[in-house]
């Protein structure tokens, strides 16, 4: 085996780890909702290739106000669904467009475009 | 009677009145033409006082109604009501918990809108009101959006106003019972701006817009990567090309740096989309098709790059560039994009065919004025005048007028429902017969029927339970790709044939590309969309992709019998005569009917409708007294008559010869017989029951040949239950069932291990729909029905029911096949691409195939999903 080849596999290894950690195991920046005056639970999200945050904490028992602003033209993410809550909206490109729920119990609830290319986490603590 | 005069306060006349005016329902008379030009002048000053005495005595107070939300008014009423004493001028408070809205009477003098507005949002409420938008032309200056923001808020009755110059649009929160849009307008025409009406309201024809714009900015730039690939495409294969071929290496070198240079623009442009979303969701430590496309083509390109740049460090016959992959593969990724968009808005035409039952304008009168308006301008408590054969344009109640409505497309009812003054009207229904003025009470998307298009696009958005195993598949497919395709990589490198490098990279790129996490994805939400929208067309509104799914696998079908398998509402069945009878069949059915007119037992009406239906003349009824759990005794024609049930005729000792043998037989029939008796004689029986509709044998037989159990549910004795089971082929009979103890039935069938749906009319089946399966509401698309089950039945028929399950069984299968169909793309092509036929039939995918099979897989998913577009149900519609 050449030393060009051992280092081939080699590589393949570190980048099979480094893809499975990246991807899976390492942690995810998680952005908590701020509150309102009026008490809702209130995070702004961009909506371009991804949403921004992506991963969203609140509390339970709160209203959870989720504004998004799309800004990119591509037909994927036109649609936000919130499966969980049987929330889901149009998002007009560069328009500001709000989602308003309580979830009542704790747990982690997926939020993603309508083919699930886009994918977002709602902890709910 | 005379009545008076609202401005002065005179007693007229209403018949010799100057002139008469109507506001918010009211209508009001005048005793000459200064009364009437101070009246139209404000005319809602001399509202909130009664009809009849007219007169104001307290001018000077004004009274409003806000709605406020945001907290239960219950809790915090007194909150509210403290912070609004604590203004000067306010005089009276009234809170209204059920409806949400507060009354203020106060002294506008003193306080005005705006500050009771917001010392209602101090103690946190919100103020309802109409929200509207409104477009403004050319609006550019930033400094006019103050201005025209000022003015607005200025007009009396706005609660806030904002400008975008953005969107060039306004946004106005007000209560419409104090302005109207023409004032709006108005204010903004005040600063020179033309007003239009907002582009933002109707988001399915935006959509629609943003569609087209989509389609023609890919297909741009598909053209673009196409034109290019030729391009690349005849330098990639010089080999077999007249001139190119016998170019000299150098030569050729140049030519490749010519088109890498061409490439650029084919990824910056055409593939942009591809790379920024790859680089946001690596941001999101994400992955998707984005990533595996501009890996893919990223590699190819850098490698090629490489290649040309640097020859020497490669092997012998390793240094070729691979730009074709790179411009080809973007090409048929974009052109399959474009594609899907085209096949996905043909998925949601169900919408638009529902959306295309509204009127479009509507002829309203304001201040004693006809106009016509669009739609979206009718306000909350506008009054609209509808003629013979014209669309109903909203909801809203009749305050003058009568006539037949069709109402058959929202609740079902093929027969047209008579209406007049005070009887509720539905948008989108259409007037047949006479004119009517009505007071709208919803516009917009408190309607009806936007209602109903909404809960139908909520349905297509959400997740049947299917979904979620693709999803999770997907949540893991994209890395575990980019994996595979690192070690196909390292084998090919390690222990592949020569040139190594070019076949390590070829079969990597290959697996990045063909890799179609979008079929996945795509599977069931278009199939849903689809499916969920065809059942809308044929009346069911299925309320998620949940019921959907449950719905195919249904065992048992529970069917209430009133109002379900049965009208509901009891009919005159038989008139039966005694031998010694002294009148005949009709004119005996004319003097019940006459005594029952009289009478407010829920089955008299049915007799009476029966003797109206036979055009029999009602006669004049005397000494009508009512014996409780017996029956009736009254005079008609001189004659003593006696209407009632066996304990009756036993404690007046009536003989009733043949007549209880044939009262008992039409008891087994499931009908309730009455008798009648003449001057102490018994004279006959009249038979009411509650009849089957028409096609409900029909639909259970079809239920039952489509392998289903029916079974039958009902609080009436089992003899009567018995013998309308009989009538329509059901066999198991659930009789005598406390309406309580339905749930509980309904729990005991689902104990035999099996699926139960129930169908049933919506409001006191409520417990038995949601214990079911599947809770199947038969009724008006407009009540609260919609919200108990899990699908609906607009047409009231039990064809229905067979529809929905056809529709479930369609959709699921469309679904299975979507799934399947990418399952078994992916399962297929990664290893093929990763070059495991390779050593056995020497077989390996180029990057530009895999590239084309990607691209259609996402498009012949969307093009399988509407193939359900074709669905046809056993039971046509019309």
């Amino acid at each position: 085996m050449s030393i060009p080849q051992i280092f081939v596999i080699l590589s393949g290894i570190l980048l099979t780890i480094l893809i499975a950690w990246y991807f899976w195991f390492a942690p995810k920046a998680q952005t908590r909702a701020a509150v309102s005056e009026s008490g809702a639970q209130e995070v702004a999200i961009t909506v371009k290739g991804g949403y921004t945050p992506d991963v969203i904490v609140v509390k339970a028992g709160r209203p959870v106000r989720l504004t998004f602003t799309r800004q990119e033209s591509s037909a994927c993410s036109e649609k936000v669904l919130f499966p969980d809550f049987n929330q889901n909206a149009n998002l007009p490109e560069g328009e500001q467009v709000t989602l308003e729920f309580t979830p009542d119990k704790a747990g982690e609830y997926g939020f993603q475009c309508q083919m699930g290319m886009l994918r977002g986490k709602l902890i709910v603590e | 009677m005379t009545i008076q005069d609202p401005v002065c306060g005179m007693e007229i006349e209403p018949q010799s009145a100057f002139a008469k005016r109507e506001h918010m329902g009211q209508t009001f008379y005048f005793c000459s033409q200064s009364c009437v030009d101070q009246f139209d002048k404000d005319p809602h000053s001399y509202m909130m006082t009664s009809a009849t005495t007219g007169f104001n005595p307290e001018r000077t107070l004004t009274r409003i109604e806000l709605p406020v939300s945001g907290m239960p008014l219950k809790e915090h009423s007194t909150h509210l009501e403290s912070a609004l004493r604590a203004l000067e001028g306010v005089s009276e408070i009234k809170v209204n918990e059920t409806a949400g809205r507060l009354e203020v009477q106060y002294d506008a003098q003193k306080v005005d809108v705006a500050r009771l507005v917001s010392a209602v949002k101090s103690t946190g409420f919100q103020v309802g009101g109409t929200n509207i938008k409104i477009g403004i032309e050319n609006l550019r200056c930033a400094s006019c959006v103050k201005f025209i923001e000022d003015e607005l808020k200025s007009t009396a009755g706005v609660l806030s106003a904002t400008v975008n110059i953005a969107t060039q649009e306004a946004t106005v929160d007000y209560l419409p019972q104090k302005t109207t849009l023409a004032q709006l307008n108005a204010a903004i025409e005040e600063w020179g701006y033309k007003p239009r009406a907002a582009t933002s309201d109707a988001p399915v024809d935006k959509q629609e817009e943003a569609h087209a714009h989509e389609y023609r900015k890919l297909m741009n730039k598909f053209w673009f990567a196409a034109a290019v690939s030729v391009i690349v495409m005849v330098t990639a294969y010089y080999q077999f090309i007249p001139v190119l071929r016998d170019l000299s290496m150098d030569s050729l070198r140049l030519l490749w740096g010519f088109t890498a240079l061409l490439t650029l623009p084919v990824m910056a442009w055409s593939g942009s989309d591809f790379f920024t979303g790859a680089w946001s969701a690596f941001k999101h430590r994400s992955a998707n098709m984005n990533t595996l496309i501009t890996l893919g083509t990223g590699a190819a390109w850098l490698y090629s790059t490489f290649a040309i740049l640097f020859p020497s460090i490669f092997p012998e016959g390793t240094s070729e560039p691979f730009y074709d992959v790179v411009s080809v593969v973007i090409a048929l990724v974009v052109l399959g994009q474009a594609l899907e968009l085209r096949a996905k808005g043909q998925s949601s035409s169900a919408i638009k065919k529902l959306l295309g039952l509204q009127a479009k304008t509507a002829r309203v009168i304001r201040d004693g004025k006809d106009m016509d308006l669009p739609i979206e301008e009718v306000l909350v408590g506008d009054v609209i005048q509808v003629r013979p054969g014209e669309k109903v344009p909203v909801d809203g109640v009749i305050v003058e007028g009568s006539s037949a409505v069709d109402e058959s497309m929202l609740t079902g009812e093929s027969m047209p429902a008579s209406k007049k003054m005070g009887d509720e009207v539905i948008g989108a229904t259409i007037n047949k017969t006479g004119a009517f003025k009505f007071r709208t009470t919803k516009v917009g998307k408190d309607t009806a029927l936007a209602q109903i298009v909404k809960m139908v696009q909520d349905a297509q958005n959400s997740k049947a339970p299917i979904a979620r195993l693709a999803d999770t598949v997907s949540g893991y497919f994209v890395p575990v790709v980019m994996i595979l395709a690192v070690w196909t990589f390292v084998i090919w490198f390690a222990i592949g044939p020569q040139p190594q490098l070019i076949y390590a990279l070829v079969t990597s790129v290959t697996v990045l590309i063909i890799a179609c996490p979008c079929a996945l994805g795509l599977a069931t939400p278009m199939s849903l969309m689809v499916g969920i929208g065809k059942g809308a067309e044929h009346g069911i509104l299925i309320r998620s992709g949940e019921a959907l799914q449950t719905a195919r696998g249904i065992q048992i079908v529970v069917l209430d019998k009133t109002g379900t398998i049965t009208k509901g509402k009891p009919e005159l069945t038989d008139v039966v005569i005694s031998e010694q009878s002294s009148v005949d069949s009709d004119q005996l059915l004319k003097l019940a009917a006459s005594v029952e007119k009289v009478s407010e037992h829920p089955l008299a009406q049915a007799i009476v409708d029966g003797a109206q239906a036979k055009k029999l003349e009602f006669v004049e009824v005397k000494d009508f007294n009512a014996i409780p759990g017996h029956g009736v005794s009254a005079k008609v024609e001189g004659k003593s008559i006696l209407i009632g049930n066996l304990k009756l005729m036993n404690r007046e000792n009536i003989a009733l010869g043949s007549l209880e043998e044939q009262s008992k037989s039409l008891a087994d029939d499931g009908k309730t017989p009455m008798f009648i008796a003449l001057d102490g004689k018994a004279a006959g029986i009249i038979a009411v029951a509650d009849t089957v509709k028409e096609d409900s044998a029909e639909a259970i037989k079809v239920l039952q040949d489509m392998g289903i159990e029916v079974v039958m549910i009902t609080g009436d004795n089992r003899r009567t239950a018995e013998a309308i089971a009989r009538k329509v082929g059901v066999t198991r009979v659930l009789a005598e069932v406390l309406p309580e103890d339905k749930a509980n039935n309904i729990h005991l069938l689902q104990a035999e291990g099996k699926k139960v749906a129930m169908v049933g009319d919506g409001i006191n089946d409520a417990p038995a729909l949601a214990q079911a399966d599947v809770g199947l509401a038969i009724g008006t698309g407009t009540d609260v029905a919609i919200e108990a089950s899990d699908i609906t039945l607009i047409k009231g028929s039990l064809k229905g029911v067979v529809t929905a399950i056809e529709v479930s069984r369609a959709t699921m299968n469309n679904i299975y096949q979507n799934l399947v169909g990418a399952f078994f793309y992916n399962a297929l092509g990664v290893p093929i691409a990763m070059g495991l036929l390779f050593p056995f039939f020497g077989i390996l995918l180029s990057p530009m195939i895999a590239g084309a099979a990607m691209a259609f897989s996402s498009v012949t998913v969307v093009g399988n999903a509407n193939r359900l577009r074709g669905f046809k149900p056993k039971f046509s519609a019309k």
